[in-house]
Parts: structure tokens; C-alpha cells; sequence
């Protein structure tokens, strides 16, 4: 790893240009989260009937905007700034052209800007503009041009965004030909090729079928096709979360915890599993869509098991790095160490408790990801509770905290309170546990999700232990824990970014791992090799069921019932598709 | 080892979840353990670390 920046200041001394992009990207993450966690604390309090401000009907405009500020906007975002200090810092070099770099902070923020006109619209009945879509946006629900529009603006501008950081790397290459990868850039390459592979499908949802049927154009689409290519991209995106965060966790968590890093090549091996498991599992989340074969969703679910040993790798290594830190520190003992570590540290802390947190949401997903054992639980709150440990605390909570570390270093001031920082990360893990335990319950007892009425007529959900009353009210609090906890953290930042500068506002030197690169086989930076393997995974787990659906959902457009797409009838769109462009080509030659 | 404000904090937070689970725990075993035994014994914890603060956290006569 390199290790250049040594002086807290100096990335902003030093690279100017790109602390300024990472601001704006902060700023705009920020702001996003305060709307977004705000809707939710509207949602929390709505469902659990504590307090009701809004009707019913608009429930779905605020849960739109929830899922959509927060999971895409205020992550990618964030991620986006982590990624360009990354790069920068790792490779000890700005960015190749800041123009470049803010045109994709701006083509990201227009596309947002859009997406979040067209979903608040709909609070405003007037308007005859709306996107209550939900964050899973594919048909037959419908939203305004304009919110697919924005929508794919800000992928464009993540595109862009992976563009900057690869010219970056290929002008570090033209100097340095025989060196290793810097691991940081590495798991930013790696994970930006990931999201290449995996938006194309997003991509091709957005701009061939949504915007021409939303602008009239077409006048139908293949629901089904739209939901797996939104799946195609909708599972990855978790991994586009969690990979910044394992960033945060493999090169900045051992380093705060008072060590280094347990093992380099290991980290990279991770990184390598995720870009080659990531996005041929997405049908893992259309078990119980009925156009489907079970041989393809049962093909998913092995993928996304194998998905669970680059996690389990991780967790190994960053906790064997943070023993070793805390042994530096003096901790002794089977567990004594424990006490050894910074826990004063609101960077620190809120990292560890997101990794602890994570291994909850890992075991709640492996139910998600078992075939049988998922109709169980399907479309049930269990699965908000399970995407809110990992999404919502295993990388919410590790930006949240990684921000009192990061925002010192690209303002230059130092963070305005540490002790209000430990309350909120505190704050955060008390609320979730609170609110996505309820949920996990909720989910077992039957409590759909995605409603703002759960409630059926002459019907009672029961649970084994405790009462429905309870989960409502274990929600409610939940909730309300996690937008303060939201509140003290923008607070905390904003009267940072307000404060005096200093020469030293955060110790930002990263030590070299205790096993550096130089013994793991170099073919583990041949990123080209690795992007063709993931691609051949792809086409190997996509090629039969896309082709199957478009042939028994009535084509690309639809038209017709759904029937399951199965291996002979995806074999027979390809046969046909191959031989009858083979019979042109031989013609045009003949 | 000194008990600090961070670490009472770390070990109130990390009682949370073991609280709320108590009751499946208990299920586990054929013991139906009613919500206000899960109050009261979250209770005494949070009682016993703030004794223990007191006898040794920062700034107790102890932990000088």
C-alpha cells in the first residue's frame, strides 16, 4: 500500500483539485441523507400507526424517495469521493483533468436532481408528475420520463466517474511498469469494472424499454424481462456498496485500531471474488417470479453461496488486523484485547460495530439466498430488516464514521466533536438493533413489506414470542434513534467544515501491511483477465433465461402471458437467433 | 484495565441486541421469559456498569 500521505493537511495541501471534488460529493451525499432518513422516519412512524403526517397514498412517494436518496444517491455519492481520495492518494496523483472530474460530479447531480423532481412530484397532485416506483423500478409500475431520465444521467456520470480513475491508473502505469497495483486503487478498479458489467443491464432496462414506454413511444414492455435485468444490476449494486466499505474496513480500520493491514494479497483475492460473483446471482432476488425455470434460480443460489466466501475472508483478515492492532496497543488475552482498542474513536467504533453488524445481516441473507427457505420469508419486512443491517449499517454506518477520518483530511479542519460522534455511530447501532430486529420478527410472522397498511380484515399476524404491539413499537424507536443519530452526524460535519483550519486534523498515515503484495502471484492485478472471466460467468448465467423470457414473454416488448423460461426454450432462441444470422451472413457471402 | 466513558458506552450499546434476544434464547430452552424480565435485567446491567464506573472508571479514586 502506499503510503504518501503522511501529514493530515497535506491531502488538501497537496491535492487541491480533487479535495474539492470530494467535498462536493460529500456535500451532496449528505444532503441526501438527511432528506432520505428524514422520509424514513416519516415511514417508520407511519406503518407502526404512532404518527400519521402523511396519507397512505403518498406512502410510496415517501418510500420512493427513502430508497432512492439513501441506496443510491447518498452511497454512490459517498463512494464516489472515497474512490477519487483513494485513487489520488494511492497513486500519488491528482486526477488526470479536473474538468473531467466535475463533469461527472455534475452529470451525477443533474440526474439526481431530475430523479428527485420526478418522485416528490408526486406529492403534489397537480403536478401530474410522479415516480412512485419504489427503488426496485422496473414494470409494470410506471414513473415520469424524466425520473428514468435523471436515473440514467447519474449511472452515465458513474461511468465517467470510473473513466477518471482509469486514465489516472493508466498514466501511473506509463511510470511505474514493473510495480504492483496500489492496493487501494486495485479495489477501486476492481469494483468499477464490477459496476460496468453489472449497470449494462440497468442500462439497457432504462434507455431501450422505460423511457420509450413512459414517453409513449412503445406502448408495452416484458415486465419480466425489465425485473431481471433490474436484477441483473439490483443484487451487484449491493456489492458496489459494500466494496467502498471493505475499502474503508481492509486499509483504514487496521490503521485506526493502532496496526496494519493482517495481509495484502488476501484483500486482493476478495476483490477478485467480487468481480467475478457479483452479477451472475441476481436472480437470487426472483425465486418467486413465476416466468422462471427453478434450474436457473437454483444456478443463482450456488453463485450467491460461493458469494459468502470472499465475506468470510474479510472478516477474518480484518479482525486478525484489528487484533493485531489492539495487541500493539497492549491488549492481551483470548478476548481482553478487546479492551485495548480505540473505542474513544468515533471513526474507529462506528466501523467496528457496521463489521459486527454485517455478520448479522451476512447470516439474514443467507436465508434470503436459500432457495427453499426464502418462500418463507419473501417480500416480508424480514427482507427491509436484513438489507438495513447491511446496506443501512454495514455501509451507512462505516461512511458515517469514516467521515470523521476522511472530512478532516480534505477540509483541513479538525473534527468539531469526537464525543458527539461516539453517541451518534452509538446511537445508530442501538436504533438499528432495535428497528431491524422488529423487522426480522416482523418478516417471520408474515408482515409484508412495501405497504403502508399491513393490517387484513378478520386476520391478526401472531408471533411465537412477544406481540405484534411490540415490534411496532421496537420500530418506531428504531426509527426515531436513527434519524437522530442522522442529525448529530450532519451536525457534527457541518460546524466541522465551519471550523478553524489546522496543520494536523487527523493522523492520516496509512502503515504498509504486515504481508505486502511481493509474494502473491502478479496475476492477480491482471484486471484484463478478470474482467473476461466475469463476463464469461455472466453470459453463462444470463444467456438461457434472458432468451427465454423474451421468447415466452411475448419478445422484447411483451404482449404476452408469462410461461417459465426454461433451458429448451432458451436453447431454441438461441438456435434460432444463431442460425438465422449465420443464413444472412452466408448469403450477403454467397 | 480503566473503564472509560467509550467503553461503558461500547458495553451499553452491545447489551442492546443481547436484550432483545434473551427472550428467543430463552424459547430455545422452554423458558417464556415476559418483556418486563427482559427490562429488569437490562436494567441491573446498566445498574452494575454504572456502580462499576464508580468504583472504577475515569477519574475514580480507584482508577488514579
Amino acid at each position: 500500500m502506499a503510503t504518501a500521505s503522511g501529514g493530515g493537511s497535506e491531502f488538501v495541501d497537496k491535492f487541491p483539485d480533487e479535495a474539492a471534488i470530494i467535498k462536493a460529493s460529500f456535500l451532496i451525499a449528505f444532503v441526501s441523507l438527511g432528506i432520505g432518513a428524514f422520509f424514513g422516519l416519516i415511514q417508520a412512524l407511519h406503518r407502526t400507526n404512532v404518527l400519521r403526517v402523511i396519507d397512505s397514498a403518498d406512502y410510496y412517494t415517501v418510500l420512493t424517495g427513502h430508497g432512492v436518496l439513501l441506496a443510491i444517491v447518498f452511497t454512490i455519492f459517498f463512494l464516489c469521493g472515497v474512490f477519487h481520495w483513494a485513487v489520488a492518494r494511492s497513486l500519488d496523483r491528482p486526477a488526470e483533468s479536473a474538468l473531467f472530474s466535475w463533469a461527472w460530479v455534475g452529470l451525477m447531480t443533474t440526474g439526481t436532481v431530475l430523479a428527485t423532481v420526478a418522485i416528490l412530484g408526486g406529492l403534489v397532485p397537480n403536478l401530474g408528475m410522479s415516480a412512485d416506483v419504489l427503488f426496485t423500478f422496473y414494470a409494470p409500475l410506471q414513473a415520469h420520463p424524466i425520473f428514468y431520465i435523471g436515473l440514467a444521467m447519474f449511472i452515465v456520470g458513474t461511468w465517467l466517474a470510473g473513466a477518471d480513475w482509469f486514465l489516472s491508473y493508466r498514466a501511473w502505469r506509463q511510470e511505474h511498469s514493473d510495480e504492483r497495483i496500489p492496493l487501494q486503487t486495485f479495489m477501486v478498479l476492481t469494483t468499477m469494472i464490477m459496476w460496468y458489467i453489472s449497470t449494462l443491464g440497468v442500462a439497457v432496462s432504462v434507455v431501450f424499454f422505460l423511457i420509450p414506454w413512459s414517453l409513449g413511444l412503445i406502448e408495452s414492455v416484458n415486465p419480466l424481462l425489465t425485473r431481471t435485468l433490474f436484477w441483473y444490476f439490483g443484487h451487484p449494486i449491493v456489492y458496489f456498496w459494500l466494496m467502498p466499505a471493505y475499502l474503508l474496513w481492509y486499509t483504514v480500520l487496521p490503521k485506526l485500531a493502532g496496526g496494519r493491514l493482517f495481509s495484502d494479497p488476501l484483500a486482493r483475492v476478495v476483490f477478485v471474488l467480487f468481480l467475478l460473483l457479483s452479477t451472475p446471482v441476481g436472480i437470487h432476488h426472483q425465486y418467486l417470479d413465476p416466468g422462471i425455470a427453478e434450474g436457473f434460480k437454483f444456478i443463482a443460489m450456488t453463485n450467491t453461496m460461493f458469494l459468502l466466501l470472499p465475506s468470510l475472508l474479510t472478516a477474518f483478515t480484518v479482525v486478525a488486523s484489528v487484533e493485531h492492532g489492539a495487541r500493539q496497543r497492549g491488549g492481551e488475552g483470548y478476548l481482553r484485547w478487546l479492551g485495548a482498542l480505540p473505542w474513544r474513536d468515533p471513526a474507529f467504533t462506528g466501523m467496528a460495530l457496521a463489521g459486527a453488524m454485517f455478520a448479522a445481516g451476512g447470516f439474514s441473507g443467507m436465508i434470503n439466498a436459500g432457495m427453499n427457505i426464502n418462500y418463507l420469508i419473501h417480500n416480508t419486512l424480514w427482507v427491509p430488516g436484513h438489507f438495513h443491517l447491511t446496506v443501512g449499517t454495514a455501509v451507512a454506518l462505516t461512511m458515517m464514521a469514516g467521515s470523521y477520518w476522511l472530512v478532516p483530511q480534505v477540509t483541513g479542519r479538525k473534527l468539531y466533536s469526537r464525543p458527539i460522534g461516539l453517541l451518534q455511530v452509538i446511537m445508530w447501532f442501538v436504533g438499528m438493533v432495535f428497528m431491524s430486529n422488529a423487522m426480522h420478527r416482523a418478516g417471520l410472522a408474515g408482515i409484508p413489506r412495501r405497504t403502508a397498511e399491513p393490517q387484513y380484515q378478520n386476520f391478526e399476524f401472531l408471533t411465537p414470542i412477544g406481540s405484534i404491539f411490540e415490534l411496532r413499537v421496537q420500530i418506531a424507536l428504531g426509527g426515531t434513534l436513527l434519524f437522530l443519530s442522522v442529525v448529530l452526524f450532519l451536525f457534527n460535519i457541518l460546524l466541522t467544515s465551519l471550523g478553524e483550519e489546522s496543520d494536523r486534523p487527523v493522523d492520516s498515515y496509512l502503515p504498509e501491511p504486515l504481508s505486502g503484495p511481493e509474494g502473491s502471484p502478479r496475476i492477480l492485478d491482471n484486471l484484463t483477465m478478470w474482467t473476461g472471466i466475469a463476463a464469461v460467468l455472466v453470459v453463462l448465467a444470463y444467456t438461457l433465461p434472458l432468451a427465454g423470457i423474451i421468447q415466452n414473454g411475448g419478445g422484447l416488448f411483451g404482449g404476452g402471458l408469462p410461461v417459465p423460461a426454461t433451458v429448451s426454450a432458451g436453447v431454441d432462441l438461441v438456435l434460432t437467433t444463431v442460425t438465422s444470422a449465420f443464413n444472412t451472413l452466408w448469403g450477403v457471402v454467397a | 484495565m480503566k473503564l472509560t466513558k467509550a467503553r461503558a458506552l461500547v458495553l451499553i450499546a452491545i447489551s442492546v441486541p443481547v436484550a432483545i434476544e434473551l427472550r428467543t434464547v430463552a424459547g430455545f430452552f422452554n423458558v417464556e421469559l415476559p418483556l418486563i424480565a427482559v427490562a429488569v435485567i437490562e436494567f441491573l446491567f446498566l445498574a452494575l456498569l454504572f456502580v462499576l464506573y464508580g468504583l472504577y472508571g475515569e477519574g475514580s479514586e480507584s482508577a488514579a
